[in-house]
Order: structure tokens, then C-alpha cells, then sequence
């Protein structure tokens, strides 16, 4: 029996140090391969975090939904991701210690309906079977506000829609086999579904709040920010610069994107599909508090939750804002010291 | 193999065990509590306190939130459709494994074959069923059906085949037959062994009921793992738990009575 002892030790000591061992000078950041995440595509393809962190080990990884990433979160396993409003109003409700420091991205969600599904608007979903990327993230609520807003209601909560949770990627070969009528996903799996003949009903602006609410959102752990204020503040200058880019110069951050896509997912996305998603989502650092709000409530409303959290806690920008003031500095450096053309 | 020893002792001792299951539960509870809300080893979101449990138990049972007062109706559609499930994989398997034990190039073939797929498990079959049948109910019953099919297959095949040879010579003896022999000779002697089998394939299909709707979401208790799951909820993800391992026991003990008092009445079990 003895022999288990260091086993059992191991079993009940390993979450505790992977919880203290997010210090130290090395980060680790967490993002989805989708267009809402495309300052961190940027920033790693043209290798921002790099040059804003030096001397600091950064390690990236890419999970396939908030619900993964919120997952490594809470084990300790990454210290700031993008990752969208509903799990991170999830993970604060529950006590994760996370702050949201700026957001990343807005709109950049379709609702896509199969060719041949008969589905040209938000009522003709009636009965029928609709996609989102996880049950309770942030296209699923977006869904059910569409859904109360066209007086339907998803089957679990007594109506007779049928919402199905399934990877973005797998929604094209879900559309063939005719096993979901519509979807609503992120960016570019949008376009990208539109590419293959499918329409989108609607567009990103009357998925809600006509566009102006957040996609994707730049979360921290606190414990990691306290330790680590210099880093976080290397990420924030990148995760800028990064947005900076994508804002100035659409056709590059296209080519970076792609290239940041196709190491990710070994899928290459069309370059008309690309310039279609990128134009339908909006890149900025700010944080629409209201739009937050509002989603929490929503949230709340789907039962995905049952308090909101403080958002005063929750959201923390004077790292952002002082970043903002100082931004005369950062634009003033030449474009081709950043290694642009 | 059931012994066969004589019991020496003509007094009954008291039944102690349901007092030490209560100690038990108790004790478990009581060490749960210590390192959650005493101790604080863990943050609540990993895990989280018994308190916070009960609290998801009871938003389940007699909440009014938008996604509360599910619980029963979720135990009340995953039962539905294992109930079915099972129904199906016990009539499929009783016939294939009657045949199997019948006749032996059958046995020698797809006996073997499923062998080696009992020890697939039940959740490796769930991307097949939903592609070949798509994200629907029928993806989550055919994977019921068919790990519930093969022990109840095995156990009939085998209960048959382990009827001693004399009852068949008997059989024959007294002009049964090949039909008879089978209906009022075979089956009765294997009925017991035949009821093992159903046992081990409810946990099966109760198992794989609970895997394939985690997977496809279809309303019912693994839909609430995933809800848990998505929104960092881990009181509900363990209360869910619970839920299952409770229903899953509650039938399996229903099952072993039946199979206790049928063991009893065919002289295979001693009463201590």
C-alpha cells in the first residue's frame, strides 16, 4: 500500500503548484484559430509578443472553444488568452480569478443557413436544427436572443428548436449530411460556409445590438497580473500594435492571418473568403461595458448563470487607458522598424 | 461459480450493512466537506463544496430559473431512452445469441467478433453513429443498443451452451422437440446466467447512454455534464454525476434482486 502513498501525494499536490506556478517570466497565452482572434494571429505571425516581452518565454496555444480554454484557465494552465465574453462572465461568476484588461474583437458571427434548408429569416428557424460552437458561449446566447426575438424558443426550453453544439469546423460536412439546417458561427467559417453556397440570413449586424457587442475579449489571471505587471503590459502593447495593423493595413493582416491559419488548422482559407470575414469584424481594444452588461443579462436569461459578476471587479482597463495615452509614442515609431511595408 | 458449502450458522446475524452504507456516506461527505470548505485545498470552481452540490440539486429540483427544474425531466428522458434502448439490445441480443448457442459457425464468427467489440468502448462508437445516422437520438440508441447487445448476446449464447448435457439427453429422451427443447429444456436451465447478462448490459447501455449524449447534446443528464461543463459550473458537473451513479445503481439493484431471488428459486444461491 505504501507504494501509492507518492501517488496519491502527487494527485492531490499537482493542481495546487500548476495554480503557483503561474509566475515567473514566462507566459502563456490562449486563443482560438477564428477571425474574432485575429490580433493574437497577428501578433504571433509577425511576432509582437516577441519583440513587446523580451526575455520572457512565450509559449501560445489554441484551444477549439471558451469552454477548453476556460478550462486550462482554471487549472492554472494559461495566464492570459482572448477567449469571448460568455466564459469569461462564466469563469468570473464562478470565482476564477480573471480580469478582462481590453477587448480584441466585435461582431463577426453569422447565422448561416443550409442551401436547400428553406431558411431566409430568423422565424423560419421554427422547428429546425441550428449549430453554435458550444452550448452557453457567446454565439449560443446570441442565438437565443435572435431565437426570443422571432417569439422561438430552443427545445430544452420547451420550444421546438433544436440547438446543436458542433466545432465550427465541423458544420460544412454537418451541412451535406443535411444533420443541421443553419448555423451560427464565427468568423471566417461564416464566409467560408457562405463560399460553399450557403446563405447567411441576415448579417452580423442583426445577430444583435445592431454589431456593437464584443466577440472576443482579453482576459488575465489576476495572480499572474499582480506578479507579473510588466508583462502583462508587453502583451497589451502588442495585442495594440497587432490590432493597429489589422486596422491599417487589411490586405497584410490578410496574408498574416492565412499564414497564422494555416500552421493552426492546415485548412487554407480562400483569400476572398478572408477579405469577406475580416470586413465583417471589427477590431478594437476598447471595452464596451454596456454591450457587456447586456450580454451578462442575456446570459442570466438562458440560465447559463445566476448572478451577474462585478463588473467593476471584472473589468480593468487603467492599464489599457494609460497605454492609449501613451499611444503618440508607439504610433510615431516608423513602420518599418515594426517591420512592415 | 456459486459454493456450495453448507452454512453452519442457523442464526441469522443482524443485517448491519445499510447502517455502515449511511456511516459510509456520511464519512465521505464529511472528509468532501473538510478539504473544500475547511481546508480550502481546491478553488470552488475546481472543486467545489458539498454545499454548493446540493445548492445545483436543488435549482434541478424545485428551481424556478430558466434553466432549473430540469433534473427530473433530464433523469425522465435519459431513462426513456435507455429504457428503449435496452428493450431493443435485449430482444436483439437474446435471438442472435439463441442462435449462436444453436448453431456453431455462427458462434465460432460473430460470437468471436463480438468478443473483441465488448471491449470497444461505447463511446468509440459515437462519431460513426453520427455520421452514419447523424446528430439526432438515433445516433445516441444505436450505441445503446449496441453495447447493450452484445454482453446480452455473449450471456445468452454462453448461459445455453453451459446447460448441462444430461437436461438436453433428458429433453430428447422424453420426446421434446428441437423446438421444445429449446423453449421449456434450454431456456429455463439458462434463464439465471441469461439474467447476469442483462444486468451487465443495462451498466453498459447506461454507460454508453450517458457518453453518447454528452457528445450530441440531446436533452438529458450528459446535456448537463456539457452545460456544466461550458459555463465553468463544476457543482453542477459533479451533482450531475451523482445523478447518474444514483439512477445507474438504483436499476442495477432492481436487476440483482430479480437475479438474487431467481438464483434463490433455481437453488443457486444460499441464503446466509
Amino acid at each position: 500500500m505504501t507504494h501509492r502513498t507518492p501517488t496519491i501525494l502527487a494527485v492531490l499536490i499537482l493542481p495546487m503548484l500548476s495554480l503557483a506556478s503561474a509566475q515567473g517570466s514566462t507566459v502563456r497565452i490562449g486563443f482560438f484559430p477564428n477571425l474574432t482572434h485575429a490580433p493574437a494571429l497577428v501578433a504571433i505571425e509577425k511576432g509582437y509578443y516577441a519583440a513587446q516581452m523580451k526575455g520572457v518565454k512565450i509559449e501560445t496555444k489554441d484551444f477549439v472553444s471558451g469552454t477548453t480554454l476556460s478550462e486550462a484557465f482554471a487549472a492554472g494552465a494559461i495566464d492570459i488568452g482572448l477567449i469571448g465574453p460568455g466564459p469569461a462572465i462564466n469563469a468570473a461568476v464562478k470565482g476564477m480569478p480573471v480580469q478582462i484588461i481590453a477587448g480584441a474583437s466585435e461582431a463577426g458571427a453569422l447565422l448561416v443557413a443550409r442551401k436547400g434548408s428553406g431558411i431566409t429569416s430568423y422565424k423560419d428557424l421554427a422547428g429546425k436544427k441550428v449549430a453554435v460552437p458550444s452550448l452557453g458561449n457567446t454565439q449560443d446566447i446570441s442565438l437565443r436572443a435572435i431565437l426570443a426575438d422571432a417569439g422561438l424558443k430552443a427545445q430544452t426550453d420547451g420550444g421546438n428548436v433544436t440547438i446543436v453544439p458542433l466545432a465550427p469546423a465541423d458544420v460544412a460536412a454537418a451541412f451535406v449530411s443535411k444533420q443541421v439546417d443553419a448555423a451560427l458561427v464565427p468568423e471566417p467559417w461564416a464566409a467560408l460556409l457562405e463560399g460553399q453556397g450557403n446563405k447567411a440570413v441576415g448579417d452580423e449586424k442583426t445577430v444583435w445590438r445592431n454589431g456593437n457587442y464584443p466577440s472576443a475579449l482579453v482576459i488575465v489571471s489576476t495572480k499572474f497580473a499582480q506578479a507579473n505587471p510588466e508583462i502583462v503590459k508587453g502583451f497589451l502593447r502588442a495585442h495594440l500594435q497587432a490590432i493597429r495593423f489589422i486596422n491599417k493595413s487589411p490586405a497584410a493582416a490578410q496574408t498574416a492571418v492565412s499564414s497564422a491559419l494555416f500552421k493552426l488548422t492546415n485548412q487554407k482559407v480562400d483569400a476572398r473568403v478572408l477579405q469577406l470575414a475580416l470586413k465583417r469584424t471589427r477590431f478594437t481594444a476598447n471595452v464596451d461595458i454596456e454591450a457587456l452588461k447586456a450580454y451578462s443579462q442575456l446570459n442570466l436569461a438562458a440560465g447559463y448563470s445566476r448572478k451577474a459578476p462585478d463588473f467593476d471587479a471584472l473589468v480593468d482597463l487603467t492599464m489599457l487607458n494609460a497605454l492609449n495615452a501613451s499611444q503618440g509614442q508607439l504610433q510615431a515609431t516608423p513602420r518599418t522598424a515594426l517591420g512592415l511595408k | 461459480m456459486t459454493s456450495l458449502t453448507p452454512v453452519s450458522a442457523p442464526v441469522r446475524p443482524r443485517n448491519l450493512t445499510p447502517l455502515w452504507q449511511v456511516l459510509g456516506l456520511l464519512i465521505i461527505v464529511g472528509v468532501w466537506w473538510l478539504i473544500t470548505d475547511v481546508l480550502k485545498l481546491w478553488p470552488p470552481y475546481v472543486f467545489p463544496s458539498p454545499k454548493a452540490v446540493w445548492e445545483e440539486f436543488s435549482y434541478g429540483l424545485w428551481g424556478s430559473g430558466p434553466q432549473d427544474g430540469k433534473l427530473l425531466s433530464s433523469v425522465g428522458s435519459s431513462l426513456r431512452r435507455v429504457a428503449l434502448g435496452y428493450v431493443i439490445a435485449v430482444a436483439l441480443g437474446s435471438a442472435v445469441g439463441l442462435l449462436m448457442s444453436l448453431w456453431r459457425p455462427l458462434r465460432d464468427t460473430l460470437g468471436a467478433y463480438l468478443q473483441g467489440l465488448q471491449s470497444v468502448p461505447s463511446i468509440a462508437f459515437v462519431p460513426f453513429a453520427i455520421l452514419f445516422l447523424g446528430l439526432n437520438e438515433r445516433a445516441v440508441m444505436f450505441v445503446v443498443i449496441i453495447e447493450g447487445f452484445i454482453p446480452v448476446a455473449l450471456a445468452v449464447s454462453g448461459a445455453v451452451l453451459n446447460v448441462p448435457p444430461a437436461w438436453r439427453t433428458a429433453g430428447r429422451t422424453l420426446g421434446a422437440s428441437h423446438f421444445s427443447l429449446v423453449t421449456r429444456v434450454l431456456l429455463p436451465a439458462a434463464l439465471p446466467n441469461i439474467v447476469t447478462g442483462l444486468r451487465t448490459a443495462w451498466s453498459f447501455a447506461w454507460r454508453a447512454l450517458i457518453g453518447a449524449e454528452l457528445l450530441t447534446a440531446n436533452p438529458g443528464l450528459g446535456r448537463l455534464l456539457e452545460v456544466g461543463r461550458n459555463t465553468s459550473n463544476m457543482a453542477l458537473v459533479i451533482a450531475t454525476i451523482i445523478i447518474v451513479g444514483v439512477v445507474g445503481g438504483l436499476f442495477d439493484l432492481l436487476i440483482r434482486a430479480l437475479e438474487t431471488r431467481m438464483r434463490r428459486d433455481y437453488g443457486l444461491e444460499v441464503q446466509v
